[in-house]
């Protein structure tokens, strides 16, 4: 069965349509994940606008397909509407990380309705079901799916999808250094000979992933102008790959500040870090319209 | 008087000058330029649909090496401009070093197949 992961929207916070951010692309989160005809969707950015569009024009069509929203940001939310009314025949099921977990169905009933978004009864849109995951786990269309914290203020949460032997693990909006002692020292420093500490349910998550996707928005300076705000060092993102020993690693969520040379770079000062660690670890940027298959 | 009417014309040739350069821009085809790989140096317009790359004699770019499959990836229309797509290659496509399944390609992106080595090129 194989697994193929496309990246729709990788920016953080805010699309940006500038011409210098054209390579990476401007979209806010959406990723799919498609285990042979099963389609899994995690978050709903700008980019699942795109994404609804493509599903459209598939042949078959699918009937359904799997939300996971990590959390209710703006960001993660805000293509939902235009998805819907994109795929009019697809069942969209949402799912909450637990079975109390109501949180996606009341905040999306309001994101969908009359105040937010034009209403016209006459335009067919896809049906939503609001489903949850059982103990933070379950099997979807025969695939794997576990939830996991991320530190992130309001809460959030990261998904792994395991199917055939192949696992892809998806982190967006994640502070790493969040809770731990010495981060602001940490990041200080040019220190590339230790490896810095992680959170344990992460690491544990993402261990042995053919793909880790993960908040790497900032540069250690930048990480520490924006402590709080729960994003992580495309550094310590590193560290994480490395401990968890994944076979690669896509740097998620870039800073709506970013050039594509920002973006880039980053990359080079990550493939640095792994090369004086003396890990053999593949670091990329997510890219929008780009397709993985592992 | 002359100089105001002058002024008037001057301006208003502008907008046609930026549509007729816009649309020369949107016009001219993009780009492959291979440099490296059997067949390298060359320049491949991208003036059509589609484009198989690979080891076929009647692959639209022939990518004459072993480590090529037949029907080994495509370049297709796209509308932001041309996408590549593996066509469930052996030995797959790499986009900036990165093996893919599929990616827009933007300009400056380099694009191996085999031994075949392209830069990609927007108009």
């Amino acid at each position: 069965m194989a697994m193929i992961v496309k990246f729709w929207g990788v920016r953080g916070s805010i699309p940006t349509t500038a011409q210098w951010a054209r390579v990476f692309g401007g979209n806010t989160p959406c990723v799919e994940v498609r285990c042979d005809d099963a389609v899994f969707i995690c978050d709903a950015g700008t980019g699942i606008r795109e994404l609804g569009r493509d599903l459209a024009r598939r042949s078959p069509a699918p009937k359904a397909a799997h939300l996971f929203l990590s959390h209710l940001h703006l960001d993660h939310i805000q293509g939902l509407p235009f998805f819907l009314a994109a795929v009019p025949d697809l069942r969209v099921h949402v799912y909450g990380v637990s079975d109390d977990d109501t949180s996606r169905q009341r905040l999306l009933s309001g994101e969908l309705g009359a105040e937010f978004f034009p209403q016209n009864s006459s335009v067919p849109r896809a049906s939503l079901t609001f489903d949850h995951l059982e103990e933070d786990a379950r099997n979807v269309s025969g695939v794997r799916v576990k939830s996991f914290p991320l530190q992130h203020p309001g809460g959030c949460h990261g998904f792994s999808f395991e199917c055939d032997g192949r696992k892809v693990v998806y982190a967006s909006d994640v502070d790493l250094e969040a809770g731990l002692a010495g981060a602001k020292e940490r990041t200080a420093t040019s220190d590339l000979m230790t490896l810095r500490p992680v959170p344990r349910a992460l690491l544990n998550a993402a261990r042995g992933a053919d793909l880790l996707i993960v908040d790497g928005q900032y540069n250690d300076t930048q990480y520490r102008a924006h402590m709080g705000s729960g994003h992580s060092s495309c550094l310590t993102a590193t560290d994480l790959a490395i401990q968890a020993d994944v076979k690669s690693l896509a740097l998620f969520h870039h800073d709506p500040d970013d050039r594509d040379s920002d973006v880039e770079t980053k990359v080079k000062l990550c493939l640095a870090r792994t090369a004086k660690l003396g890990a053999d670890l593949p670091i990329f940027a997510a890219r929008e319209g780009m397709a993985l298959k592992l | 008087m002359a100089e105001t009417s002058s002024h008037r014309r001057s301006e208003a040739t502008v907008p046609t000058l930026i549509v007729a350069a816009r649309r020369e821009r949107d016009v001219r085809p993009h780009r492959l330029q291979q440099i490296e790989g059997t067949g390298a140096p060359r320049l491949v317009p991208l003036d059509r649909e589609e484009f198989v790359m690979g080891r076929d004699e009647a692959a639209n770019i022939r990518i004459n090496s072993p480590r090529a499959s037949r029907r080994h990836a495509f370049i297709r229309r796209h509308e932001e401009g041309f996408e590549l797509l593996d066509n469930e290659s052996r030995n797959g496509v790499l986009l900036n070093g990165l093996k893919v399944y599929s990616a827009v390609l933007r300009d400056g992106d380099v694009v191996q197949v085999a031994d075949g080595v392209f830069v990609y090129h927007e108009s």
